[in-house]
């Protein structure tokens, strides 16, 4: 079979290969856009952030403190992304970003604590971590290498969601790399043994 | 690799190739048995199809159960399954509904089966050399490699097509090696690579055939029944990214979801030279897992070589690119990914079959090698992932 044949099977053939072809065409112009959530495109194909939010119920009651080492409490509804754990040592972060998530029912003032722990990896002197409230700066706290600190910051009432929304961001500028040529979703900064929200009087 | 045979006759295999792997499927079978007996005592027998069931086993387990998963994946985790794609275990999956066998036994009598028939249809590409032949059926069959092609990996399905493809383009039959390729191409993301190999085969054969280069362009076009291998070739690929769309709004996940691996694409010489360079700290080791890791690349690089070195450019470019691109990613699964590499283990069997000693050598390796590589496969041994 030929293109001079000119017969009805050849030129069949050519009309089936551009049939393909055009498929193939229109499908990697698909692939190409992809129509996903931001979640997803930040997480898995911009890459410019560590963290994938997952869903969680975020289920807590203000004043309760919480033991994030293991046999602890179980944490798992309150960490949407950022965590590796619980180990004995507490709640490792994992990547650049940590989520918190917290149903309250309501917006009210709160304390937030956070009981956290450099990781022992070599690197910068301290572990810098920049915390918000559902987008809200509440500060940069420091974390010193394989020493724990406890650190209490005011969430005003205006940075919870009218629904009772809270979530609390962890961002480490300064999170180190375990290994070469390891991903920056598996960079370590600190370690997270307690943590409680409490009604600000 | 050798050619397969225009004439089909010269190549039917006879009733001693069709028996020979039997052998192999027994031998294999009651090492690894005993390996698992050996290894884990207490367990009980029946579970031998689960316990050699390691690493992305699970994956495709699941994935012949359940289909693909949604987003946000139903387990709260980054690691979605369409890493993996579908040919093979949905095949399994589709089978699962007519033959009510748990997934896991099923897949592996499966993977038997088609281990056994991608031995056979090697035949010809052995050069219906029974030494080589011997070794390949040992060595897919009741090797130190054979767990992959035994339980449930992609990689037996993938020694299978291969081999179709290479044995129909020696024929010159470029719309059978495509519709094999297509199937290649849906079962790893390497498999597309094989329509490369259907243009350079016919590019070499149009050479042969005019004795010159002079238009080839137009020479090639004017082949109806090529111009629809080209693009049928790679039609395995581009359905999984269209169901992919459909089912996620990303007909790329597969290469996506990588970055939940952490893999971090880099040049593979470095991530090869990092590997060769990872030297033991452990008293008594010979090799580290990354060595070891490294070693199998450089041996599928120098079997590619020694494609390229018989001018068996279409199987080179194959091999070349199914090397590369992953190693572009690290080393991880180097060991699997070049045992399934038909083209270079074929090759290498007919290397070493051309001595009787080393023949003899190699088949005791070989069948040996499968007991102490099972065992290291329960105890988890990194460079088997």
């Amino acid at each position: 079979m030929r293109l001079s044949d000119r017969s009805p099977l050849t030129l069949g053939v050519y009309a089936l290969a551009a049939i393909l072809a055009l498929f193939e065409l229109a499908v990697l112009w698909q692939g190409l856009h992809p129509q996903v959530s931001d979640d997803y495109r930040a997480y898995y194909i911009d890459r410019s952030t560590t963290c994938l939010p997952q869903p969680v119920i975020g289920a807590y009651i203000v004043g309760t403190k919480l033991d994030l080492r293991s046999g602890g409490d179980d944490t798992r509804e309150l960490r949407p992304c950022g965590w590796d754990g619980p180990a004995g040592d507490g709640m490792h972060s994992v990547g650049e970003t940590s989520l918190l998530r917290f149903e309250l029912g309501r917006p009210q003032a709160l304390n937030l604590m956070l009981e956290l722990t450099g990781t022992a990896l070599p690197g910068p002197a301290t572990q810098h971590v920049a915390i918000s409230a559902n987008d809200t700066p509440l500060g940069t706290i420091e974390v010193a290498p394989d020493q724990t600190d406890s650190f209490t910051l005011p969430i005003p009432r205006e940075a919870i969601a009218d629904d009772g929304t809270l979530t609390i961001r962890l961002d480490y500028p300064d999170a180190i790399s375990p290994g070469p040529r390891t991903a920056n979703t598996y960079w370590r900064s600190v370690k997270l043994t307690a943590a409680s929200l409490v009604a600000q009087k | 690799m050798y050619q397969a045979s225009i004439d089909r006759q010269q190549d039917r295999p006879s009733a001693f190739v069709l028996l020979l792997p039997l052998l192999f499927v027994l031998s294999g079978t009651m090492i690894r048995f005993l390996a698992f007996r050996y290894a884990q005592p207490d367990a009980d027998w029946t579970n031998y199809f689960g316990a050699m069931c390691r690493w992305d086993c699970s994956w495709y387990v699941s994935m012949a159960q359940r289909g693909y998963d949604t987003f946000p994946v139903p387990g709260r985790v980054n690691a979605g399954n369409w890493a993996f794609f579908p040919f093979y275990p949905m095949l399994v999956g589709l089978i699962g509904k007519l033959i009510p066998l748990p997934t896991i036994v099923l897949a592996s009598l499966l993977s038997i089966i088609t281990a056994y028939a991608a031995v056979v249809v090697a035949w010809p590409l052995l050069g219906r050399n029974i030494r080589a032949y011997t070794l390949y059926a040992a060595f897919i069959l009741s090797g130190p490699l054979s767990m992959y092609f035994t339980t449930f990996f992609t990689e037996v399905m993938f020694v299978l097509l291969t081999t179709l493809t290479f044995v129909h383009l020696s024929r010159g039959n470029y719309l059978g090696a495509a519709g094999f390729t297509a199937l290649l191409s849906a079962t790893r993301i390497v498999g597309v690579f094989a329509s490369l190999s259907i243009g350079v085969q016919a590019l070499l054969d149009w050479r042969r055939d005019t004795g010159s280069w002079k238009g080839w362009l137009g020479g090639l076009l004017a082949q109806p029944r090529l111009v629809l291998a080209i693009f049928i070739s790679p039609l395995g690929l581009f359905v999984y990214v269209a169901f992919l769309h459909y089912w996620m709004g990303d007909g790329l996940a597969f290469s996506h979801v990588q970055r939940a691996w952490g893999r971090q694409i880099s040049n593979p010489g470095m991530y090869l030279w990092t590997g060769l360079t990872s030297w033991s700290t452990t008293p008594g080791q010979l090799l580290t897992n990354s060595q070891i890791l490294a070693l199998s690349a450089v041996v599928g690089l120098f079997l590619t070589g020694v494609l390229a070195w018989r001018r068996q450019w279409s199987a080179a470019a194959f091999a070349l690119l199914a090397i590369v691109i992953p190693l572009a990613a690290g080393l991880a699964s180097m060991m699997r990914f070049m045992a399934a590499m038909a083209p270079l283990t074929i090759t290498a069997a007919t290397l070493v079959a051309r001595w009787r000693w080393l023949f003899v050598v190699s088949l005791i390796g070989l069948l040996a090698g499968a007991w102490f590589s099972t065992l290291a496969w329960f105890g988890g041994n990194v460079a088997l992932v």
